[in-house]
């Protein structure tokens, strides 16, 4: 038996949902954009020091981690899963790398911890996707077990990094901005065309959207979610190492929260946490949303603890606006 | 039956002692289905008979406990939906199985997108000029190709989960139900593609609970119940009547 409903394909019904197709595609990254748009009159108005050059250099750079990682989290959560582990591995990463330049070669420490990021992202995938386990499940319990290793190799204190090949990469500047900014400019430019333009980014919405159908048309699903999770692991390690190099510190302690900020830059930036829709732009602007709220409001001079529930009280809004939105055009989702 | 001869006497498709067991219920308790070239099979049952589980074996989206299917002689059992398709299987699924999140031509084209082999590239033109084409030729009725499944109607739907499945030229073509949202010009479109497609030598098995259609297509019909085959026969064997009370196991 049948459960598809019968409605007369019209002219009319087309156009409507065409219409609703382009709402659909581009509110996320619309509606963030508004919101950045007016936080930013705002702050511009109300302090002297946020409209500066450099201050927005500064915020720039400060937002480089998020929006690095924000990209990768965006394809994994476009597939219906999430890593909570990112800020763990951060911390991870950045510990090793300082530990490793102190002891021994800068390149050496650099390549240890991204592929220290990669492992984990592997250990993630594979259990997800292979295992059967949930993403949530597993890469919860990365959150807490990467942390300890952490702390474990470092015995909760920070190493300085000192390597003039190493620091850089967190103070270099080209062209008036710092070397984050350009690698977050090249991830969000990358992570861009690999969601839009490959079948890679494809099937990674396929897989959030109706995995049964894709597994039917003949794509391994399990290679999707396992290359996903590697890559946001792999991303994180990265954000790792340029945050270390950006304090000239690797601590343990490093990316406490991170996750949180993450998925919530995505999510601000219109993609689904259910799957199957999804925006990298919508996701970097989201990231650089958050540090912007962050940099006004400390420019503002208001209470630092002001910062999380702003961001907590944008995050609602905009979730209520996505949801409001939605229902009436995904009803028919199966 | 419409048309000429038919060589009959190599199975196309050639399913073998099938049994299928979810939990506690044994759905299929060996099954036995031949299809020839051109052949239009009929396969009906009761609701919950099995039609579905035992078609998904042969698109290879259920893996069966035991038995055999080939193809054109060559083993498939068990090997997954990209051997199946790989092997000219295509098919529609009762569920439909389409990406709502993914507009019309990337539903159509799921797993075999086209994409410039050094940049890796889409070609998004490419796949949407062709599905405008593919659908034009089927006259099916979507304006947009780059229009989302989620905004479409059921009937739009169907037609592009049939679209998907005539399209790349299978040899055997199962329809799981594919006329239930389907209004009454489209219905008659749909019985015409299978007397077309299997003209031309494809294999078709047509699940569906219109039976006077099958009277129209089918050149046989294949009756499971309880999950066995009940009966087999031909529409000039039967009358409507004859077929239901197969269906009842009697
Ligand atoms: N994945 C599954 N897990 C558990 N039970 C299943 C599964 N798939 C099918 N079944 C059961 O197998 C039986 C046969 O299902 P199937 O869909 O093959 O029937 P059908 O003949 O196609 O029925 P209908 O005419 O209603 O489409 C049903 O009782 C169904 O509940
Ligand atoms: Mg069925």
């Amino acid at each position: 038996m049948s459960t598809e409903t019968v409605t007369p394909p019209t002219g009319r019904a087309d156009r409507r949902g065409a219409r609703q197709d382009f709402v659909h595609r581009n509110f996320g990254v619309l509606s963030i954009s508004a919101v950045l748009a007016v936080l930013f009159v705002f702050f511009s108005v109300q302090t002297d020091a946020f409209l500066t050059t450099n201050n927005l250099v500064n915020v720039a750079r400060q937002v480089a981690p998020t929006v690095v990682v924000a990209v990768a989290m965006t394809f994994v959560i476009t597939t219906g899963n999430i890593d909570l582990s990112v800020g763990s591995i951060l911390g991870l990463s950045a510990a090793a790398l300082a530990i490793v330049a102190e002891s021994g070669s800068a390149v050496v420490a650099l390549v240890l911890a991204l592929v220290l990021g990669l492992g984990i992202g592997l250990v993630n995938g594979a259990l997800t996707a292979f295992g059967k386990l949930q993403s949530f499940i597993v890469t919860l319990a990365a959150l807490t077990a990467v942390r300890g290793l952490a702390l474990l190799i470092t015995d909760g204190y920070s190493t300085p990094i000192t390597s003039d090949f190493l620091l850089p990469i967190g103070n270099g500047r080209l062209a008036g901005l710092y070397t984050p900014t350009w690698i977050a400019v090249v991830v969000v430019a990358a992570g861009w065309y690999v969601f839009n333009h490959t079948r890679f980014g494809r099937y990674v919405v396929a897989v959030g959207s109706n995995a049964e159908s894709l597994r039917r048309a003949g794509v391994d699903v399990r290679r999707i979610q396992l290359a996903v999770l590697t890559l946001t692991g792999l991303v994180a390690g990265l954000a790792g190492v340029i945050t270390a190099a950006r304090l000239a510190s690797g601590s343990s302690n490093s990316g406490t929260l991170f996750e949180l900020e993450v998925i919530t830059a995505v999510v601000l930036g219109g993609t689904a946490l259910m799957g199957g829709k999804g925006s990298i732009i919508g996701s970097a602007i989201g990231a650089v949303t958050l540090g912007v709220i962050s940099n006004g409001l400390v420019l503002l001079r208001v209470d630092v603890y002001w910062v999380p529930i702003t961001q907590g009280l944008i995050l609602i809004v905009a979730i209520l606006l996505n949801a409001r939105l939605f229902s009436g055009i995904s009803g028919q989702r199966t | 039956m419409t048309s000429g001869t038919r060589d009959l006497s190599t199975p196309r498709v050639e399913m073998r002692g099938i049994r299928k067991r979810f939990g506690a219920l044994e759905v299929l308790r060996g099954v036995d289905l031949t299809v020839g070239r051109g052949e239009v099979v009929g396969l009906v049952g009761d609701n919950g008979a099995g039609k579905s589980t035992l078609m998904k074996m042969l698109a290879g989206a259920v893996v069966p406990d035991s038995g055999e299917i080939r193809v054109d002689g060559t083993a498939l059992t068990g090997s997954g939906p990209r051997a199946a398709r790989a092997a000219g299987i295509e098919m529609v699924y009762q569920d439909l199985a389409l990406c709502n999140d993914v507009d019309v031509a990337g539903n159509l084209f799921l797993g075999r997108e086209i994409y410039r082999p050094l940049s890796r590239r889409l070609d998004h033109k490419r796949m949407h000029e062709e599905a405008a084409k593919d659908l034009a030729t089927l006259h099916i009725r979507i304006s947009d190709t780059r229009q989302l499944v989620a905004t479409m109607s059921g009937g739009q739907r169907q037609a592009i989960a049939i679209a998907r499945a005539v399209t790349f030229e299978p040899k055997v073509l199962v329809l799981d139900e594919p006329t239930a949202a389907l209004a009454a010009r489209e219905v008659e479109m749909t019985l015409q593609l299978i007397r077309d497609v299997s003209t031309r030598g494809v294999s078709v098995v047509l699940i569906t609970h219109r039976l006077q259609d099958l009277f129209e297509v089918a050149d046989r019909f294949v009756v499971l119940y309880e999950g066995v085959n009940h009966r087999q026969m031909t529409p000039s064997e039967t009358d409507l009547g004859g077929l239901v009370t197969a269906m009842m196991g009697k």
